[in-house]
């Protein structure tokens, strides 16, 4: 099958609509300056929007919960069992790079995660390109385009009067054939014009980084290393007030605990996201604790972040969407603390 | 598939009291739970959480295992207060496990710590199923007093075997005790073993492996045949919840036992 398609401005809304009878879809819904995901059946059509960056919430949302069951003792249990797959609309690429990260967390290793597994398996993404950047952004600093190049089904790339289709995936295949009488053939010159908008963003954010003045990538590494003993860490977290915030908001971090719980003499196992911010997150028995001081927490998550996945799965465990900076109550921007390791 | 977070259902069959804070449960699972020397389990209380423990038996027993427990904490104290008959979950077993493949035809420095003596019984009682494959078997263990000594019971037994032996000491004595006193590492010396080929196994405290680990670096043992059980905060076994991180490894399925070349460039790894 071909790989490029175009879509008509005009038909995505009964597009995504045709979508929405066999998939739970969610679409970026504006709000203030950011986006939020809507259930599409909550939506008036006049309501369907183009999202020219990435949302407020991580697409790990759709594909582990903050808080969930994920055993009942000693029965069968499946909480995978949900009703509709889901859909989600308006992806971007630091979100589809995360998912290699997740992927690996949760698919793959000794075990995989069965709960996972089947919501991914069932997760139709439907990404687009950023046709603009928030002053959070930094996906480019850390080797991510500000489009998708991977980990999508199908992609919407904007131009004049409509949309370039790619196909990513054989679901993303199986989709464009099922609804067939939206999509043509796209020309040479549609993909060419999809290029050409590209590249601008590119270039433009290129400049909001120069002066951001984040260091290089292929540095990242090394500094995060070898500022190991360095006093940024302590300088950089006098404010935590360890929310955890950083980490619940960020695509990339996966951490979680397994607790146990006693309802109506039923006792399940939960999963509840971690954060490696909080101070008991290595607490051992007997008290001691590792990371027993706010500077070693943010040490920590910047090894894992920037050594252990490059060393792992090679590649950072941040996609540089910025989401962190934004949730911050304390100001702590992972950007400053790069650039104050690249000085050191 | 399998639901990798649900545990198998075990029946505490007998409990033995070692000391007075430690105790081996003697587990009975409702399926066989099959696990290599050095790998771990996860030991459930249900409604109440789980911790990761070495079962201390020998891992040629496929239908039944036993966990050595010292009461440090929450979920230990509970299951210090469980009665033969309770029921348990066990989730695993995880990790690697000793390489015991690499033991053959070695001579073997095994040394614990306290409760660390625990899964280095069922390495011995591996090794005691096909001794004629080893060189020579030594033992040091030290624990903190007489009445803190695991496997009292067992320890003359052992002693009796060919091609092993058993050095022990205190680090405070009383008025019973008539061996060595002193930390386990003032026993470290004197060794009749070629240091170049001779494999070291220790397990305990994270004070007492560093201290360990220098004076056998110290002695003339090779990093690569230096075999280390690490130890951090565990909740899912799995290399997925990201809590037992130490350096590009985690714990859980890259170790816990790791050789001191692996590690000995890794920050802090012994905090
Ligand atoms: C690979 C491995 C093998 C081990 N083998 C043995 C062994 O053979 N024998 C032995 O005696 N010990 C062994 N240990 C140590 C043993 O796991 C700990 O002693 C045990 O976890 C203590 O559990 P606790 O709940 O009683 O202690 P606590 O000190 O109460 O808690 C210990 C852990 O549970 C968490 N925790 C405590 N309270 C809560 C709560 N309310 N909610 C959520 N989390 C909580 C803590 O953060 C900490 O991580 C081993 C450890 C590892 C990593
Ligand atoms: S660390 Fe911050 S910028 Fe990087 S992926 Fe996570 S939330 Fe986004
Ligand atoms: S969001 Fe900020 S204050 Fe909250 S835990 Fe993260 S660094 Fe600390
Ligand atoms: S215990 Fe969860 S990653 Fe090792």
């Amino acid at each position: 099958m071909q790989q490029y398609f175009y879509l008509k401005k005009e038909d995505l809304g009964d597009l995504l609509s045709e979508i929405n009878k066999s998939h739970a879809l969610f679409i970026p819904s504006k709000k203030d300056d950011d986006y939020i995901y809507l259930s599409f059946s909550q939506l008036q059509p006049e309501e369907i929007i183009y999202s020219i960056y990435r949302g407020v919430e991580p697409i790990k949302s759709f594909l582990t919960h903050s808080r969930e069951i994920v055993n009942e003792y000693f029965q069968s249990f499946d909480s995978s069992a949900e009703a509709k797959p889901i859909a989600v609309f308006g992806v971007k690429n630091c979100d589809l790079s995360s998912l290699t990260l997740q992927d690996f967390v949760f698919e793959q290793g000794i075990e995989a995660d069965p709960i996972y597994k089947k919501r991914r398996e069932n997760l139709l993404i439907i990404s687009s390109d950023c046709t603009g950047f928030k002053k959070t952004c930094f996906c480019l600093a850390v080797g991510n385009k500000p489009y998708p190049e991977k980990n999508f089904d199908i992609n919407l790339s904007p131009i004049n009067n409509g949309f370039v289709v790619e196909v990513g995936s054989s679901k993303g295949e199986t989709l464009i054939r099922r609804l067939s009488q939206y999509f043509t053939a796209a020309t040479t010159g549609q993909i060419a014009g999809s290029k050409i908008k590209r590249d601008n963003v590119v270039n433009d954010l290129s400049q909001h980084l120069a002066s951001v003045n984040m260091p290089p990538k292929d540095a990242l590494q090394k500094n995060v290393r070898e500022g190991y003993e360095s006093g940024v860490w302590k300088e950089q977290m006098l404010t935590c007030v360890e929310c955890g915030a950083c980490n619940f908001i960020c695509p990339s971090c996966h951490c979680f605990l397994l607790a146990d719980d006693m309802r109506e003499n039923k006792s399940r196992r939960i999963r509840i996201w971690d954060s490696c911010l909080y101070a008991n997150y290595s607490r051992v028995a007997g008290g001691a604790n590792p990371l027993n001081t706010r500077a070693k927490r943010l040490r920590n998550r910047f090894m894992k972040k920037f050594d252990f996945f490059p060393d792992n799965l090679g590649q950072f465990g941040c996609t540089g969407c910025g989401r962190c900076i934004e949730a911050c109550p304390a100001k702590i921007d992972i950007r400053e603390v790069l650039k104050a390791l690249a000085k050191k | 598939m399998k639901n990798i977070y649900s545990p198998i259902k075990a029946v505490i069959e007998n409990i033995t009291e070692e000391t007075p804070t430690i105790k081996t449960f003697h587990l009975k699972p409702v399926e066989p739970i099959v696990f290599r020397t050095g790998q771990f389990v996860e030991l459930t209380v249900p409604g109440i959480g789980e911790a990761p423990f070495t079962p201390s038996s020998d891992p040629f027993i496929k239908d039944r295992l036993e966990i050595t427990i010292m009461n440090v904490g929450r979920v230990t104290t509970i299951l210090h207060n469980m009665k033969p008959g309770d029921v348990v979950g066990i989730r695993g077993p995880y990790g690697k496990g000793y390489p015991v493949d690499d033991f053959v035809n070695k001579e073997l420095i095994i040394v614990g710590g306290g409760v660390g003596l625990a899964p280095l019984r069922s390495l011995l009682l591996h090794l005691f199923n096909d001794m004629d494959k080893y060189k020579r078997v030594s033992l040091y263990y030290g624990s903190r007093s007489p009445k803190d000594i695991v496997y009292k019971r067992l320890l003359p037994q052992w002693e009796k075997r060919d091609k092993f032996d058993l050095t022990t000491t205190v680090d405070m004595g009383d008025e019973t005790w008539k061996g060595r006193v002193g930390l386990v590492t003032t026993i470290l010396k004197d060794f009749k073993v070629d240091k170049n080929q001779a494999k070291a196994i220790v397990c305990g405290p994270p004070i007492m492996m560093k201290f360990t680990t220098f004076k056998l670096i110290d002695e003339g043992f090779k990093p690569e045949n230096l075999y280390l059980s690490m130890e951090k905060n565990m909740s899912c076994g799995l290399g997925k919840c990201g809590h037992c991180r130490l350096g590009k490894y985690y714990i859980c399925k890259d170790g816990p036992v790791f050789t001191f070349e692996q590690i000995k460039d890794l920050h802090d790894i012994w905090d």
